[in-house]
């Protein structure tokens, strides 16, 4: 069941990759501008996720960092994290990582049983720090590219090829599997908190927003960095980085550059 | 060594998966008493000095309790001087407008950005007053272009924060043009959120002028 799901999200990857053009795909890379082909849908979904944001889910997550002492709070984050290293795990193995592999599932035998089901990262501290790891980013070991920007309403910012791996990474998620999933106390209590928690640890980066000119663009930008940045961390390979010296060549087209011409332009 | 292909997904069992756990919980022994032999990347000396030094005297002004608020800013402005290439963060966070910029919006734009961004990186730099930075190795792109990794402590709790600062010079003459954080580059998101400000303008540097002269009103 899981391997078909995994397999129809492998051939519906590949689909619309092979079916762009090349020129048009342009890898979301740090020097490049996102492609963003349904930027005046994504800005509308944005503009209607944060209004929802502002008056629902920012003061849930401010009602309850003022209620839950710090320390409660780092208890919650760290039973949610434990109960996403199994598919750490899974993902680590299926991107020829024996080694993060085991480091993941020490982790998570370690947290679950010392750590008292996770509540306590104990392995950290013996010297064995968290990874992450999830579909989105095998997809982007293997070479498939980014695809089009997303911007999901509540889920926040994605890409077509990190969105097919959401949803592979919920279907074959063991503990999921293991516990009965969304359906039961347990799988919603648990999405609940992730939530939640998510929230919470992205609160920062809500502030930050506030500073831009263009918080679109912003949330796009690093989003869209921190995905290229993340499978860098499964492939070994290093950022090609912008020039300082000269501004981006004559000749750019101006407002707006389609996405093949990359904003800051590189040797 | 554990391998698992898609097959293994296919089919997850309770009594498999545990099985699974069970052998990597036992090959970890072996996992940590071997650590990975690193191919030894050039390293640059003179640019971690130079962050070791200059970054941390940012994140010390700020945490200086003897100054007013108002030497507090002097010594964060003269800080940010020596360790950051103003003039050159100026003109590429402009990107393409960067070339059609009027010489006297372009005087506009870079005290209204350098008030900006100095009220901005103020404020965010608060939590990180008072921690100490620490290099933890270089990485040489080409001679005069180091990616200077560093870690900081004593900021928010948690586990060290990774920060890469990316430094051109040479010698003892450097200068930070970005830094990065979770895959973030600073300087490159500015230039994206700046560059989209103007293309929604119609090219309008004014516009993004404007704003950033009422932001940097805002408390």
């Amino acid at each position: 069941m899981a391997g078909l799901l995994l397999a129809a999200a492998l051939a519906a990857a590949c689909a619309p990759a092979a079916a762009m053009a090349q020129t048009q795909l342009a890898e979301a890379s740090v020097n490049g501008r996102p492609y963003d082909p349904l930027e005046r849908a994504n800005r509308g979904v944005y503009g209607f996720s944060m209004g929802l944001d502002h008056a629902v889910l920012s003061p849930i997550a401010h009602g309850y960092m003022a209620a839950a002492p710090k320390p409660l709070r780092n208890r919650v984050s760290a039973f949610v994290y434990n109960l996403s290293e199994p598919g750490t795990v899974i993902n680590d193995g299926l991107q020829g990582h024996p080694r993060r592999a085991t480091r993941a599932a020490g982790r998570f035998v370690l947290n679950s049983t010392v750590g008292l089901l996770g509540l306590f990262d104990v392995a950290a501290r013996a010297g064995i720090p968290a990874h992450d790891a999830d579909f989105g980013q095998t997809l982007g070991r293997y070479g498939f590219q980014a695809g089009p920007y997303l911007y999901v309403p509540v889920i926040g910012p994605l890409d077509l090829r990190d969105g097919l791996g959401r949803v592979v990474d919920t279907v074959t998620d063991p503990v999921s599997l293991f516990t009965g999933g969304i359906g039961t106390a347990f799988g919603a209590t648990r999405t609940g908190l992730n939530a939640l928690d998510t929230r919470v640890q992205t609160d920062g980066a809500f502030r930050a927003l506030e500073d831009a000119t263009d918080p679109y663009a912003t949330a796009r930008s690093a989003y869209t960095q921190h995905r290229v940045f993340v499978v860098q961390q499964a492939t070994g390979e290093v950022s090609d980085l912008p020039d300082f010296d000269a501004p981006p060549a004559a000749g750019t087209p101006s407002n707006p550059p389609p996405p093949s011409s990359p904003e800051p332009s590189h040797p | 060594m554990m391998t698992m292909t898609a097959s293994d997904t296919s089919a997850p069992s309770r009594r498999g998966v545990a099985a699974a756990i069970l052998a990597l919980g036992l090959a970890l022994g072996l996992a940590a008493a071997a650590p990975a032999a690193h191919a030894e990347a050039p390293r640059d000396a003179g640019a971690e000095q130079f962050v070791q030094a200059a970054a941390q005297k940012v994140l010390t002004t700020l945490s200086d309790k003897s100054a007013s608020a108002t030497q507090r800013k002097a010594a964060f402005h003269e800080a940010v001087n020596q360790l950051v290439d103003v003039p050159k963060i100026t003109t590429f966070v402009l990107g393409k407008y960067a070339r059609t910029i009027t010489p006297a919006q372009s005087a506009q734009f870079t005290q209204a950005f350098r008030r900006y961004a100095e009220t901005v990186y103020e404020n965010r730099l608060n939590e990180y007053r008072g921690a100490s930075l620490k290099v933890v190795g270089s990485v040489v792109r080409k001679p005069g272009d180091v990616i200077v990794n560093t870690q900081l402590t004593g900021g928010p709790p948690g586990p060290p924060l990774a920060v890469s600062w990316r430094v051109l010079g040479s010698g003892s003459n450097w200068k930070v043009v970005d830094m990065q954080f979770k895959g973030v580059w600073l300087a490159i998101t500015q230039q994206q959120d700046f560059v989209s400000t103007i293309d929604n303008a119609g090219g309008d540097v004014g516009v993004l002028i404007a704003q950033l002269q009422r932001d940097a009103q805002k408390p």
